[in-house]
Formats: C-alpha cells, structure tokens, sequence
C-alpha cells in the first residue's frame, strides 16, 4: 500500500522565545514490511536540518530556531510504500526463551524501563494469559495480545507518565497504554518485546476501520489521524534445522496484526526511546503544541512517474540526496 | 635531632611502607630527603607548615564539600576546604615510574579501542563474547545517545586518572580508570609550585622530572581531536559547570594553564549545528570542548530535559562533526566496576598484550559460584556498589560491624550486577607529618594520562593520603589529603 | 571576552565599589551622631536607608544604632550590606579568575577572609571607626593592586567602568545623605546666609557636617586648598558633583566611563556611550545655585537614575549576548 503522511507539530509560545533546538522522529523506516519513497522535513522559521540514525535504527532529524519566534511549525511529509508480512504459523516451546544467547541478545528488551516497569498486578495477568495458552511460544505470545487487547480504548484519558500497573487497574488506556502493558506483560514472561511508534491509516482510531476509497484514480481524501503505537515480540521458531527468532508485530489497541495500513517509525524499550519530539528554548515556558498527522492512500504504480505527490522523479531523485 | 622519625613505625609485615624497608632501612630513592629532613628542628617544619598554608589559602586552592552538616554555612552553600598537602613527599624511583608509565598507557590505550569500536564501530570485543553484552547495556554509564558520534583518533578518553594502589609486596594494582571527568591535576601542579618554595633545598638536590608542561600537552591534545573541519587553529575552550562545583578551582586552573575560555553552558549556543561561544564583540566558533560536566547535563534536548548546565543541541553539532567534546560521551560504561574486571581482558584482545599494571582481584556477583563463595566471607572483602565513585557506600569487611555485613548481604542478593567484591588491598603507607611527628598514612597514586594522537602519561601524579590513622579512603571528599609526588630522573645516588 | 565574564568583571568593580562607599556613608552618619539627640539619630539612619533603597528591606525593626549598623554592614541577608558587597565582589572576581591578576584575587579574597575570620558585631559595638578605616583601606588597596598588576585590556576596563559608574551614583548618594541639612541651612540659593545671621550652636555642628562628608569622599583636603576657609553647601556640592578633578567627583567618574566605554566599543556606535554623554553633559556647565533651586535631592535621584539607564545600555551591549529567559524543554507527549 502506498501512503502519504503529513506529520505537523506546531509551537505557539505566549511570548517570543529564542534559540529553540530539537529532534523529531517521525520518518517512516525501511525495513523488511515497508520501503520509504520520499522524505522531507521542513521548518518555519527556516532551519538548517540535519539528520541521522540512532542507536535504535531510527532517523532522527536534529535542527534550530535561534533568533526570536514566537510560532515554529514543524512538518514532515513522506511517502511509503508498505505491505503485509507472513507471521510464523508455529513456534518453538516456552522453554526456548530461557536460552542464554536468546537471553544475552535481546537483554535490553527484557529489561524494565522507565515506562515499563511492571509491578504484581501486571505480573499476575501476564501469567494469568500465559496460563490459558499452550505451550508454544506463538500461543503464549497471542493470549496476551488478547488480554491486552481488552482493554477499553479511552482516548484522551491518559498521558505518557501513567504506569502500566495504572493501565491495567483503570481497564483502558490510549495506544501507547495498551502498547506499553503488552510490551510489560511480554517482558515479564521473558518473551522479548519492544514498543513501536508509527502511522495508523484508519477513520476512526477506536475501531481501527479501514478508509473507504472514494473516486477514481486511487486518489482519496485525507483523513485526519493521531500518531500510533504497537508491540513486536521475538519469537524463536526453527527454520531448516536452525534456531532462530522471528519479530512479530500486533497491534493490541486495534486487536489486529501489524498489516499494510501500519506505518513504522521507529522502535525501542518504551515510548522515551521513540518519542516524536524533544527540545529545548529560552523564553517564558508557556505555549501550546499542537500536532498533527494527515494521511491519505494512493494508488500503486508501476516505476516510472506517476501524478501525485512525493512519487515524480524529480522527488525520488531529491529523495536519493537527501539519504 | 633525630626525633622527626625515632617513633616512626613502618608497619612490619602488613603493609609496605613507601620509605622504609622491611628491616627498618630507608629506601635508596629516599635517602637524601631523609637525610635532610633529619637536619630539621620541630620548629623548622612548623615554619615550612605555615609558608604552605599561607600559599594554598592565598591562591585560593579550595574545593567544596557538600552534604557536611559541620559547617555554619554548609547545608547549600557546601563547605571550602583546601585539599592539605602534606611536607614530605613521594618519590617513585625511574624504574618504577618506566613500569607504571607503560602499563598506564597500556590500559587508556586498549580503553580508548575499546570505547570506539563500542560506539561507532563493530563491537568486537562483544561480538566475540569479551564482555558481556547485557553487562555494557546494564552499566550506569553505557550511553545510546553516543552512538555514532565520532572522536578524531579514537582519543575518547582524552584525559584518564587511573587510580593504583600497592599491596603488601609493593605491587602496584589498578583500582579504577576514572575515564569521565578525573579530577586533581592542579592539585599536582600547585602542590610542586607551593613545594619547591617550601622544600627548595630538598628539591634542588634531586631530579625531579617536571609537571608543569601538562596545560601545553592536554591543550595540543584538545587541538588534535578537533574536527577535520575545524582548520590549522581550532579553538578550545572548557566547560564547568559553574563555580558552586566542587572542582570549579580545578577548572579555572587548567583553563588559565592552557590559554582558552572558561565558558559555561550558557555562554555557548548552537546554531546551524555549529557551536559558538558568546562574547562582549558577537559570537565565536567553538571547535573541541573539554568538558567537565557529566553526560546527562551536556544537553537537555538529547539528556537530562531538567538541565541547566548543558548546551541545546550540542550533541547534534558533534554528531555533524562540528564540534569535538572531549571526554566523549559515554565513557563511563568503562568505568562501572564490573566491566572493570574485563579490561585485563581488553587489553589482551584489542592489543595482544599482556596487562602490565594488574587488576585487584575482583569477584563478579551474578555469577552464583563466586556469590555464594564472597557471601561467606564477606567480612574480609570490600564490597562496592558499581556505579559509585569517590569512595561512596562500600564496604570494607575488616573494618565492618555484623549489621553492616547484614544489609550488604541483602543488597547482594537483591542485586547482584549493583555490586561487585574485591579483596582487600592493605594500600602502602608513608610517613605523613601528624602533630608533631611523622605517622604511617595510607596513599595511593592516580597518575594522569592525555591521549591525542598518542598517550602521554604525566610523570608522577596524585598522591592522595587518608589523614584518618588506619582509614584506607583517600578521597578528598572524605578527610583525604595529598602529596607532591617526585619521579626521579635517574638513578639514586644515594647519601 | 565571554560577555558572561564581562559582566562579572563589571559587577566585580561595582561591588568593591558599593562596599567602600556604603562604609563610607555608615562612618559619616555614625560619627556626625555622636552627640546627637535620639530623634536627630533617628532621622538620620532613616535617611541613609532610603537613600541606599534599603527602607524596605530594614522593615519593621527599630531604627536604631546598633540594628541599622549591623543591618548595613554585617546582614548576609541584606543583598547590599557591606559584608554581602564583598562577597559578591569576591564571588564576581572568582568567576573571572583567569581574567584577573593573582595579586588581584588574593587581595579581594583576603578581604572577605579577613571580614569572616574577625567578630564583626564586638568591633561594631566597641571600635567601629578600626573597622570602617580597614574596609575603607582594603577596598582602596584592592584598586591599587588592579592598577599595578592588570594590563590595560578589556578587562580591566570592564572593572574599572563597572567602578565608575557605581561610584557616580553614590556619591550621589552621599550628598543625598545630607541633603535635607544642607538645604534647609543653606535655602535656595545654596549659599549660606552671612556670618552675623548664623546661631552659633547650628553653626558648629554643621561644619562639623560638611567636614564628614567631605572626608569620608576623601576630598575634605582639597577641598580646603581650593576653598580655603569657606564651607558653604553650595560649594562642597559643586565640588563633590561637578570638580573634573577630584577623583570621586560625579563628573569626573563619569568622563572616565566615557573612556572606558570608547575603548571597549572602538569607535562603533553605541547606545551607552550617547547615553553616558547626555547625563554628563546635563552636569557639565551646570550652575551649582540652580540645582539647589530645582531641588538638590531630586535632581541627585535624576542623575542615578541616567547612570542607571547607562548601566543597562552597557548590558544590551555588551553583556547581552545570552537571552534573558530561563531554558525551556519541552516534548511530545
């Protein structure tokens, strides 16, 4: 599938501020489930942008603002074209994640951090799943997909400072809630898990329903999204006689697997790790930050220039410069 | 006029003095400043206290202690102590210097690979199961942020101060690296400063290799790690925190030492990726930034958000390649104590070497053998927690009542990887004017090494003394105070 | 130079500055006092705390002696108390130490040392003339030491500007101190009635007045050889406020910040230095009887105040290369 997104964050500061300094994450990766076409980032006031890959494989684009403002609008525009990927259909036993190299290569994502930091109530339910399931690890890892799939989506309830004990005591949360339980409850069963932040292309993000397609073309209107967080999980499973491990995603606040309307940006231990947007300026603190992310499906085309934003080959060459 | 050392007692067999052998003789290197020392009334040396105090308290060589309720002023504004030098002092003979010089640069050398290929580079000595993966991602000091920003030669631990110690045969031992921020290097200048005016004679007898060219050597230091970008003169500056730190006198030294800026975070800015320090004529071009501020307050968009010291954007100017900070970011992973006990190791795999400096003989706790072995003698070891340094929360076993043996026992077994055991290094004495007379006092040695383009140890160091009899902490922080150390050029003539 | 450290410099001279000239004012008022009733005592301390801007600082405590003193000299909680003066000064001047001489450090540096090491209150209430006498001379020997062993570069003349300008406006304030006196001795001319008119009693004492104050500006020396004899109100001011000789005279302090600020802007324009110009110029010329006619302490509260706003434009210019806010983080949530 390929996607437009427009991803706008927008600083309105009671007073004017200067020498504002920031990194954004919001650039689609290319992995194996989606390829980037076309990438930019623009600022106003006009900035210098300079951008690279953190330690968690994620573009981060670095730039500043130093002379007196009192707006900066951010917006990131790109391209991507995605696709589903098979999820293994079996796994290895439970007891494969007790292996020491399976344990030593992915102890970061075993670990607690500061959003994941689960307490016995979590724990209790993340067994309490576990339990429920066979003894495969795929069985494991999709009972607790379920169980954190039951929570109430309650949009606009929650901040990023809640824990993911508070999550499951309150019964609902937003995506990054039901993100950070699952990434939690994974943990806590010694099954590897990270939190992934993306683009979600939906009408309705409670439901997770599809676009329709209007007109002719493939040329559909945008809809109005909120960045989205899911869940991929490290499932060993053996292939040709050897052991090795297979990322899953799952989307817990949508009760679906990752498919082709998800966007990834990045992933790591917890929303810190991934989040869109950190800065620093001088001036009076108070302001209003508002974002927003735009998307909006076009067709798929064979090479060789097609109408529509992002994909002429003037913009595919800008796209090869600029990485 | 012998009573300056008729008491002196040099400890026998359990420890070894630095001045006197095991039957009572003094050491070669030591003769000639025996011989003089012996010449002096109580009064002489009275005099020679007064002159050094007079120096250090006009000059101003002060350090702040916080968190000392004995002051009138002390609970915010912390306590201004002078770092005391003690009259008489440590000579290390040229040979021995030879070993601990090679074996120094020996270990900042295999550091600084280390350190590199762990943050822009392949990882091999994880890869292959050196060390431990999840340890460097556990220690306090690993630093994600770091990764791929680049230090001209590999020079990441730019300035070292690796702290040794000598056991009971007069080995001398590594006890930490200290590759973050080591302080007490103007401590070694102004001690030799204030002691060739309180010793002259004395020091005019030997030949004493010099210290004070250590401003020039970490200056081109600093000048060698600039950016590629950065043309024939990049210009340098230090970065302090401000004068409520505790080393502030240290920083304004080194940068009065090197010619450059004493700027603090907020006399710099970025712009455009380019660091620019403020200045009364508009702003200039900031190319290497020795730094003494620790990693989480360099810079409150990649950091701490809560940090007013640090500079915004600044790691982005030095990922871009704009702007060299000087120590690197990250550094620290090396310095938790755990990885520690790999650096023998380090070293023989990034440079095919045997170490020449040996580690105190550490017990990793996770590992349940050496736990359980180390639970059951606790009472002779010395416990530290990992992340610590100057000589915070240990435990010293011989010295430890039941109960403190009891809750370190408990920290253990509820966090293994937080602590690691060593065995108790008895530290070498030396004679230390006590009152009236000269004591045994325990001292180490933390010589300082500038890495550029190549690794320049600076000829002695930092004797540190624990003042307290029978205590084997020699921090500043905690009632410690120091010597002039002497390397010898050249053989003892003897006296 | 890092205009952080410009600043400092520039407050480390004022501060040295403000601490001599506060001692000066408590030494004149306590010892014109001596032998004054207690509503005389009164007034006076009254009006030396307004006249520094610590009327509402002092609060609620008794005007009294002993308080006021110890309130003016030795309160770490007055932010412009002697003892705080220094300390500050000594705080600024360790900030710029690389900037300064050894010689320069050590001499403020012992300065604070020896105030915290002495009992301040006991010499107060015993032998405050010892006390005042050695701060007075330590500060004078703090400025002697900066001109014998700093180089005439932009450090020494941020100090020295930052002294200037601060000296300009106390000894405003020092004649501001007796202004109330002066005038209603002298009238509206400034010139004192003739001899036949004067009750012998007033007469004394307030020589005795004008001798204080023009001792503790260390001028009353050349005053006497310029005037001889006379000691009218009109011209003690004259002298005090327009001599382009006497070194702690309000012109001359600030034709030598006119100086300073050339240099330090080399010839650029600058908005200080036009403000500098129009204050001085407001004094030069000036006829002492008019300022008695418009007013002595209004007109001594005017000029504070252009120095004030000469002060600021040194700042914007030169100091002001940092934002003024504090730094903000900020992040998606």
């Amino acid at each position: 599938m390929r996607l437009d997104v427009r991803y706008t964050t927008r600083f309105e500061y009671a007073a004017p501020v200067v020498e504002s300094q920031n990194e954004l994450r919001a650039c689609p990766a290319s992995d194996h489930r989606q390829q980037l076409v076309h990438y930019d980032v623009t600022t106003t006031p006009s900035s210098r942008v300079s951008w690279y890959v953190d330690y968690w494989g994620t573009r981060v684009d670095a730039f500043g603002v130093r002379g007196p403002h009192q707006l900066l609008e951010v917006v990131a525009s790109a391209t991507v074209e995605t696709s589903a990927v098979d999820r293994p259909e079996t796994s290895l036993p439970r007891a494969a994640v007790e292996d020491v190299g399976f344990r030593d290569r992915y102890h970061e994502l075993l670990e607690r951090s500061a959003h994941v930091d689960w307490g016995p109530a979590v724990t209790a339910a993340a067994h309490r799943h576990a339990a429920a399931a066979g003894d495969d690890v795929l069985e494991v890892v999709m009972a607790v997909h379920e169980g954190a799939a039951d929570l109430a989506y309650a949009p606009g309830e929650t901040y990023v400072g809640v824990s993911v004990e508070e999550v499951l005591a309150a019964g609902g949360g937003v995506c990054q809630d039901f993100a950070h339980l699952a990434v939690a409850m994974y943990r806590c069963l010694g099954i590897p898990a990270r939190y992934v932040s993306g683009y979600f292309f939906t009408r309705d993000d409670a439901t997770g329903a599809d676009v329709e397609v209007h007109g002719h073309g493939g040329v559909e209107a945008e809809v109005e999204v909120e960045t989205h967080a899911w869940v991929e999980v490290a499932v060993p499973v053996e292939e040709h006689g050897h052991r090795r491990e297979r990322w899953l995603a799952l989307d817990p606040t949508n009760r679906q697997p990752v498919g082709e309307r998800h966007v990834t940006i990045g992933r790591g231990r917890d929303y810190d790790d991934v989040a869109p947007l950190r800065g620093a300026f001088s001036g009076p603190a108070e302001h209003e930050l508002s974002v927003s992310v735009r998307m909006r499906r076009l067709a798929r085309e064979p090479l060789g220039g097609v109408p529509g934003s992002g994909t002429s080959p003037q913009h595919q060459q800008q796209a090869q410069q600029q990485q | 006029m012998t009573a300056l050392f008729d008491d002196y007692d040099p400890g026998g067999p359990r420890f070894f003095d630095e001045v006197f052998g095991p039957t009572g003789e003094v050491r070669p290197h030591y003769r000639e400043l025996v011989a003089r020392l012996r010449s002096f009334t109580p009064q002489d040396l009275d005099r020679r206290e007064v002159i050094r105090d007079r120096i250090f308290r006009s000059q101003g060589i002060t350090f702040t202690v916080y968190g000392d309720a004995s002051g009138p002023d002390s609970a915010d504004e912390g306590v201004e102590r002078t770092f005391p030098m003690d009259l008489l002092p440590r000579i290390i003979p040229v040979d021995e210097w030879a070993t601990v010089e090679q074996g120094v640069a020996q270990r900042v050398t295999a550091l600084n690979r280390f350190l590199d290929d762990l943050y822009v580079g392949e990882q091999a000595a994880v890869n292959d199961g050196v060390v431990p993966r999840w340890l460097l991602h556990t220690a306090d000091g690993f630093r994600r942020e770091a990764f791929g920003i680049p230090v001209p030669h590999a020079a990441r631990c730019l300035v070292s101060g690796v702290d040794l110690v000598r056991d009971v045969d007069g080995t001398y031992r590594v006890l930490e690296d200290n590759l973050r921020n080591p302080s007490g290097i103007s401590y070694v200048l102004e001690n030799r400063a204030a002691m060739t005016r309180v010793l002259p004679v004395a020091f005019a007898q030997q030949r004493v290799r010099p210290v004070d060219h250590y401003g020039p050597s970490l200056l081109r230091a600093l000048r060698e790690v600039a950016p590629p970008a950065a043309g024939e003169h990049p210009t340098a500056v230090v970065l302090t925190p401000g004068q409520f730190n505790s080393a502030y006198f240290e920083h304004a030294f080194l940068a009065r030492q090197m010619g450059i800026e004493l700027v603090e975070g907020r006399d710099l800015v970025v712009d455009e990726h380019v660091v620019y320090m403020r200045t009364t004529r508009g702003l200039q071009r900031v190319d290497v930034i020795y730094r003494r501020i620790d990693d989480d307050f360099l810079d409150p968009v990649v950091f701490r958000p809560d940090s007013a010291l640090g500079v915004p954007g600044l790691l982005s100017a030095a990922r871009v390649g704009n702007v060299t900070i000087a120590n690197a970011v990250g550094n620290g992973v090396a310095d938790d104590k755990a990885v520690y006990a790999f650096v023998p190791d380090l070293i023989r795999y990034y440079l095919g070497e045997d170490p020449v400096l040996p580690n105190v003989d550490t017990y990793l706790l996770w590992e349940r053998e050496q736990r359980e072995a180390v639970l059951a003698r606790l009472h002779e070891l010395v416990v530290k927690p990992v992340a610590a340094s100057g000589g915070y929360g240990m435990l010293i076993g011989p010295h430890a009542s039941d109960q403190e043996i009891a809750i370190f026992r408990d920290r253990i077994e509820a966090d293994p990887r937080g602590y690691i055991a060593q065995e108790v290094v008895s530290l070498s004495r030396h004679p230390t004017l006590v009152g009236e007379g000269f004591e045994g006092r325990h001292v180490d040695l933390r010589p300082f090494a500038i890495a550029g383009e190549t690794v320049e140890v600076i000829p002695g160091g930092l004797t540190r003394v624990a003042l307290r009899k029978g205590s084997l902490v020699v921090n500043s922080s905690q009632g410690g105070g120091s010597k002039d150390t002497w390397v010898l050029d050249g053989q003892p003539t003897g006296a | 130079m890092l205009a952080r450290l410009a600043e400092n410099l520039f407050w480390a001279g004022r501060y040295v500055e403000r601490a001599e000239d506060a001692t000066r004012m408590v030494d004149v008022t306590y010892h014109t006092l001596l032998e004054s009733t207690s509503g005389e005592i009164e007034a006076s301390w009254t009006q030396l705390l307004e006249v520094l801007h610590l009327r509402a600082a002092y609060g609620e405590r008794p005007i009294e002696p002993v308080p006021v003193i110890e309130f003016l000299v030795l309160d770490r909680d007055n932010p412009n108390s002697i003892v705080t003066s220094i300390l500050r000064a000594r705080e600024n001047a360790r900030s710029v130490r690389e900037l300064i001489s050894s010689e320069l450090w050590a001499s403020i540096n012992d300065l604070h040392l020896g105030l915290g090491a002495r009992d301040l209150r006991q010499e107060l209430a015993e032998q405050p003339y010892e006390l005042f006498g050695m701060i007075r001379r330590a500060c004078m020997g703090i400025y002697g030491v900066a001109s014998e062993t700093m180089p005439r570069d932009d450090a020494w003349r941020f100090m020295a500007l930052g002294r200037v300008l601060e000296r300009a406006e106390m000894t405003c304030r020092l004649i501001d101190v007796r202004h109330q006196q002066l005038e209603k001795l002298a009238g509206p001319t400034g010139r004192l009635p003739s001899g036949g008119e004067r009750a012998r009693g007033t007469d004394r004492a307030d020589f005795h007045d004008w001798v204080a104050v023009l001792k503790s500006a260390s001028a009353f020396e050349a005053y006497r050889r310029r005037y001889r004899a006379s000691m009218d109100p009109a011209d003690v001011v004259e002298f005090l406020l327009l001599e382009p000789d006497l070194p702690r005279s309000v012109v001359f302090c600030l034709s030598s910040a006119m100086h300073q600020l050339g240099v330090l802007s080399h010839g650029a324009p600058s908005r200080a230095a036009r403000t500098l110009g129009r204050v001085t110029a407001s004094l030069q010329y000036r006829d002492v009887g008019e300022l008695f006619e418009l007013g002595l302490h209004d007109f001594l509260e005017q000029v504070q105040h252009r120095v004030g706003e000469v002060a600021e434009a040194v700042a914007d210019e030169f100091f002001r290369h940092h934002p003024g806010g504090s730094m903000q983080a900020v992040a998606t949530t």
